[in-house]
């Protein structure tokens, strides 16, 4: 279909990269290690995912990987107390919410450019961690890692749930009046105005749901380990957004899916691995990382001047 | 008709923008059932008053009364839901959506996490876009529809919410004649429904065809309210210009010199200008005049670099020329009044020194290096020779009355000493006595040998001013009329694009 | 026929502004004084600036980026690559050090061209094209380093750019006075400058005045990724040592210092003034609580914790910057509008 031809793009991409894998190194696939790749990569893809909608919205935000670590040592420091693992959570989303309503307060309310808060927050949240925990390895109780469960189940829960947030925010994006609402609003916040739709309320809800999905996030990777360190969401906020500007979301706000992140994260998280199993040196991960987000927006921005050429 | 029920009232409605008057205290009533129009001159305060209406502006004071209810602090979603609906001149759409969304979300306010019924809207949309006749598919992102298609989707969602009250801003502005017939049908089906109809044009044709009362606004008041069967045309154009419109003119001085621009078949595909050939004399003011969107700006862009041509010759005193950037137009003595002028012309948040050097920064800075005392010279000179009421040249564009902004555009392309001038709808949203400024600056360039080619959508103007009008229509050149045999029923028709026995019957008794 | 000028209270808030710096960094100069060990001894003064003077090179030419309206985030890893190409070439190539950082300014150029032919000629949104080359430039730092591998043993005559005194001032400290007084002429004596405030003010206003704006936005990264590669060769040779790794996060604090100093992140307005003063509230900070040993947070004595908390207090001080700033603008145009609302209702005699 014409409509996502630039999702499918990328997932051909991905395809075609599995594909030569599966030729030049089939025990990429080996069941274990894939299944333990697979299950690291879904933070990642839960925050790709709330960034998705903050780019949709026309904004950014580059705290997320600032707030992924608060959540993650709250919720271990919750956990390590003894509390139930419930309660962890509750306590890791709370303050993921409460970080995500400061960006929304400063960026919707005061009319602030969302770059420059949301780097501002990201230096406070992740240097007050820093000052709290000075570095230090948190050690997670028994019954924490994966839930308690088996490593299978466990990974089994992780992968699941992020599916189904995928699937619910995407079904959501796509046939809920608030999901249609960050569309409209990143696609012309004033004639959102002039539909009755409020764009203020809309943005100031996408990071606070941004800063909920960031702590999901965080509780998804510290299950995955019997210890939790407080850089863990270092350099998460560049990951996601370029898995969801490669994965075909607009960094101009209003068009793009939410299953584009999909293939656009796969891409971008495999090019390591794939570099180990090509017997290529996997220090240029970064560098091919960066070329492929520039790519990606010379693409759109080709496309764009074509159709405004078209129209 | 005193019985039927009066759907909107505004009284003594004030509005100003920093120091522009826009609106001075305006009424207006509009009953059910009936087209009213409003009618005026460009920056006579229509578009204000719209806003108001739409509740997109505050009025700074005045009351506003829908249904019988007076509302304060109106707002758009409210607007909504007192059933107001307004097709703005430039639509306000989600570019990125399909039409049907688009169309669904102005007609339904659902709730935050109400699920959207894709089938039941698509549907909504198609039956709106049949009923008015327009061939767009509901499906269609709305990027990729051209403006006059934006328009109708403008008119669906309007026609869709149900509006006792449709305010319609030059609907017809960029519309094909096959569209505008089937538009006319959908207002008196409206009317017919017993919905009120603001309805703005500047086509006196078409009010006299639709409407059933009309207001007249000038310089932000209103100067009465009439059946249309009352009123001839003549004595509309007299409510909207209020003066005898050769006397405030100055007259012309000079007889023109050499040919300085030549243009010949002048084609630029990207801008829809097709075949273009016309030359402008040094001392001689070529009026253009034409509808909104009959491309007179588009071809002020091709001679100013800004959308280069794609085929023809331009030749300047003689010479040939290719132009591809504004700086080449600066090099070769074109110059270029814009006609947005908050957006083009003056960098508000800029002194004013600053806005008239800002075309020669080359010459007035020859080692690049600013020279402070050279600057000040000059917009100190150019503040006293045009007139402008500023503190001083270090006063900021925005803090200046829109006349006097318009004067320091002017100011600065005179400062590059041009050849040609090109001006862009030069009075428009100025106020009267800024008005008959700029026309005396006008007039005294042309006289010391300027080639002018001056845009406007003012007919007086372009009557007063021209020594010869050149008329646009659909990207081409129409009509060019000597400046002393011009007539507004001519100049008119030949825009509308009738033949003049076509519009004699509107048009008797003109001048 | 009056009308209300805002020129003298613009100079007067832009004044303000750097006023309140000034008074900033005379409060934490009190504190330290009276908290740390030596704070104002000579010694620690010319550390204070012979440790920062890299964030105060970016927060220089930050600045006209800013004020075309855009952002580069790709200035720390800039100097990431241009240090690991000079050490490259000194230990690799044996380049003499000097003939290398002419390399490594160039290069940085270079990367800067290209970040300004996206943004200018493709068209391309500033932030997320210095993203991409942010992790571009530093990936390529790695790939060239293997990872892991730095360059060290540089000639003494090289090192001394980094750690001598030249005429009772660190030696680097000159080169940042040089490099000043040049940025200051260009954005506040020039006509480069001036173009880039009308560009930052409204781009299409520009345009139409017969401005290039692509080649006036694109100087300005350009001489940006010049700058971000004289800091790499200084960063080297202060610490004597090139690795992929050097100046990451020294973007953020360019930024930081350059939003503090009063800069619009809109675009248009801004100072170069104002930059010197929030470069130099931050270098301050960082090291005033360096020397706080006395006092302690959770349990650790300032000075051993000094980054973090300066950090996060540079964060926190830049929101209050920011909102200060948005609600001290809406604070003003609120007074005008009632002003000009006070002078149209006077009738105007019209001319």
């Amino acid at each position: 279909m014409k409509k996502y031809s630039r999702e499918w793009s990328v997932a051909a991409a991905f395809g075609l990269l599995m594909l030569s894998l599966l030729i030049v190194a089939p025990h990429f696939f080996q069941w274990q290690p894939l299944l333990s790749r697979v299950t690291s990569q879904m933070p990642a893809m839960v925050v790709a995912l709330g960034v998705a909608m903050v780019i949709i919205s026309r904004q950014i935000d580059i705290s997320i990987g600032a707030q992924f670590s608060m959540c993650a040592v709250i919720a271990g420091l919750v956990a390590a107390s003894g509390l139930p693992l419930g309660v962890a959570i509750l306590a890791a989303i709370a303050a993921g919410a409460l970080m995500g309503a400061l960006n929304g307060l400063l960026v919707a309310y005061l009319g602030l450019p969302s770059i420059v808060v949301t780097l501002a927050t990201m230096v406070t949240w992740q240097e007050a961690l820093r000052l709290w925990q000075q570095g230090r390895l948190l050690n997670l109780p028994e019954g924490i890692q994966w839930f308690g469960q088996s490593q299978e189940s466990g990974q089994a829960i992780v992968i699941g749930a992020t599916a189904l947030l995928l699937i619910l925010l995407a079904w959501v994006m796509k046939n809920i009046a608030a999901g249609r609402a960050i569309y409209a609003v990143g696609s012309d916040a004033e004639a959102a105005r002039l539909a009755g739709i409020n764009p203020q309320r809309t943005t100031f809800g996408v990071f606070v749901s941004m800063g909920v999905l960031a702590a999901l996030a965080a509780v998804m990777n510290l299950v995955q380990s019997p210890q939790i360190q407080p850089s863990c969401g270092d350099g998460m906020e560049l990951k996601a957004i370029a898995a969801a500007v490669v994965g075909g979301i607009a960094i101009r706000g209003g068009r793009g899916t939410l299953w584009g992140v999909l293939p656009g994260l796969f891409l971008l998280a495999n090019v390591n691995p794939a570099l180990t199993h090509f017997h290529q040196p996997p220090y240029w991960e970064k560098a091919i990382q960066g070329l492929v987000i520039i790519l990606a927006v010379v693409a759109d921005g080709w496309n764009q001047k074509k159709q405004s050429n078209n129209g | 008709m005193s019985d039927v029920e009066k759907l909107l009232e505004l009284s003594e409605i004030k509005k100003s923008f920093g120091a522009v008057r826009a609106l001075k205290g305006v009424s207006f009533e509009l009953k059910a059932g009936e087209v009213h129009a409003l009618l005026g001159e460009n920056g006579a305060g229509k578009s204000t008053l719209i806003k108001v209406i739409t509740g997109a502006h505050a009025p700074d004071s005045g009351t506003l009364t829908v249904a019988g209810q007076a509302v304060a602090a109106l707002t758009p979603s409210k607007a909504q839901e007192w059933g107001i609906a307004c097709i703005y001149q430039q639509p306000a759409l989600f570019p990125d959506l399909s039409v049907s969304e688009n169309i669904g979300l102005r007609l339904k306010k659902s709730a935050a996490f109400a699920k959207v019924d894709w089938g039941k809207q698509r549907e909504v949309a198609a039956k709106l876009l049949e009923r008015i006749g327009a061939e767009i598919s509901p499906d269609a992102e709305v990027a990729s529809l051209s403006m006059p298609e934006q328009q109708l989707v403008e008119i669906a969602c309007a026609l869709g919410s149900g509006a006792r009250i449709v305010i319609m801003d030059e609907p017809t502005a960029s519309l094909t004649q096959k569209e505008q017939h089937l538009l006319y049908a959908v207002v008196r089906d409206l009317r017919d429904s017993g919905v009120g109809v603001v309805y703005i044009s500047h086509r006196l044709e078409e009010i006299f065809a639709l409407a059933d009362r009309v207001t007249v606004l000038r310089d932000g008041e209103s100067v009465g309210t009439h059946p249309v069967g009352s009123l001839t045309e003549a004595q509309m154009i007299q409510l909207m210009v209020g003066r005898e419109v050769s006397a405030i003119y100055p007259p012309a001085e000079s007889a023109p010199g050499d040919v300085v621009l030549e243009m010949q078949s002048v084609s630029c595909a990207a801008s829809g200008i097709a075949d273009v050939s016309l030359t402008v004399r040094a001392g001689e003011i070529l009026g253009m005049a034409g509808l909104v969107g009959a491309g007179r700006t588009e071809l002020a862009r091709i001679l100013f670099g800004i959308t280069p041509a794609s085929s023809g010759s331009i030749r300047l005193e003689g010479k040939t020329i290719s132009i591809g950037n504004p700086q080449d137009a600066i090099a070769q003595g074109i110059a270029y009044v814009p006609e947005d002028r908050r957006k083009h012309g003056v960098i508000l948040d800029l002194p004013i020194a600053h806005n008239i050097t800002m075309a020669i920064h080359r010459r007035i800075f020859p080692q690049h290096f600013l020279l402070k005392q050279a600057e000040q010279n000059l917009a100190v000179e150019m503040i006293r020779d045009l007139g402008i009421k500023a503190f001083g040249p270090e006063a900021p564009g925005g803090s200046l009355s829109g006349g006097n902004q318009q004067k320091v555009s002017v100011a600065r392309w005179l400062a590059t000493k041009p050849r040609l001038l090109i001006l862009d709808e030069p009075t428009q949203g100025v106020d009267v006595g800024a008005k008959s400024e700029i026309h005396k600056i006008i007039r005294r360039l042309a006289k010391d040998g300027l080639a002018v080619l001056m845009i406007s959508s003012d007919l007086p103007e372009v009557l007063g001013m021209s020594d010869r009008v050149a008329v646009m229509r659909g990207g081409r050149l129409v009509a060019m009329v000597d400046g002393k045999k011009a007539e507004a029923a001519s100049i008119m028709a030949a825009a509308l694009g009738h033949s003049h026995s076509d519009s004699e019957k509107g048009q008797e008794g003109t001048r | 026929m009056s009308q209300p000028t805002n020129q003298p209270k613009w100079t007067a808030l832009l004044a303000k502004h750097e006023t309140v710096l000034l008074a900033v960094i005379l409060v934490e100069i009190l504190l330290f004084q009276n908290l740390g060990r030596n704070f104002l001894a000579e010694s620690n003064v010319s550390n204070i600036f012979r440790h920062s003077v890299e964030i105060g090179l970016l927060a220089l030419v930050m600045t006209p980026v800013i004020l075309t309206g855009g952002i580069d985030l790709s200035l720390g890893s800039m100097m990431g690559l241009c240090a690991v190409v000079f050490g490259l070439l000194v230990k690799q190539y044996d380049v003499s050090p000097w003939l290398a950082a002419v390399a490594a300014i160039s290069l940085g150029a270079f990367g800067g061209m290209g970040n300004a032919f996206l943004i200018t000629r493709m068209n391309l949104p500033p932030l997320i094209v210095t993203l991409g080359t942010f992790s571009l430039f530093r990936g390529l730092a790695e790939a060239l380093t293997k990872g892991s591998e730095a360059y060290s043993g540089f000639p003494q005559g090289f090192l001394n750019l980094g750690n001598a005194n030249v005429l009772g001032l660190p030696a680097q400290l000159w080169v940042f006075f040089l490099v000043t007084l040049l940025v200051w002429l260009l954005v506040h004596r020039t006509v480069w400058g001036r173009s880039l405030q009308a560009i930052g003010f409204a781009p299409q206003g520009a345009r139409y005045a017969g401005i290039s704006v692509e080649r006036n936005t694109g100087m300005a990264y350009i001489l940006a990724g010049a700058i971000a590669g004289l800091a790499a060769v200084i960063l080297v040779a202060r610490l004597g040592e090139a690795r992929a790794n050097v100046g990451i996060g020294y973007e953020l604090l360019a930024i930081t210092a350059v939003v503090l100093g009063g800069t619009s992140i809109f675009g248009g307005s801004g100072s170069i003034s104002g930059t010197l003063l929030g470069y130099v509230a931050i270098a301050i900070l960082n090291n005033g609580l360096s020397r706080i040993t006395a006092h302690q947070i959770f349990d650790q004595p300032v000075s051993s914790v000094a980054r973090e908390l300066s950090g996060m207090l540079t964060g926190l001080l830049l929101l209050l910057a920011l909102a200060a700033g948005v609600l001290l603008k809406s604070l003003a145009t609120r007074r005008a509008r009632r002003q000009s609302l006070v002078t149209t209702t006077n009738p105007t005699p019209s001319t």
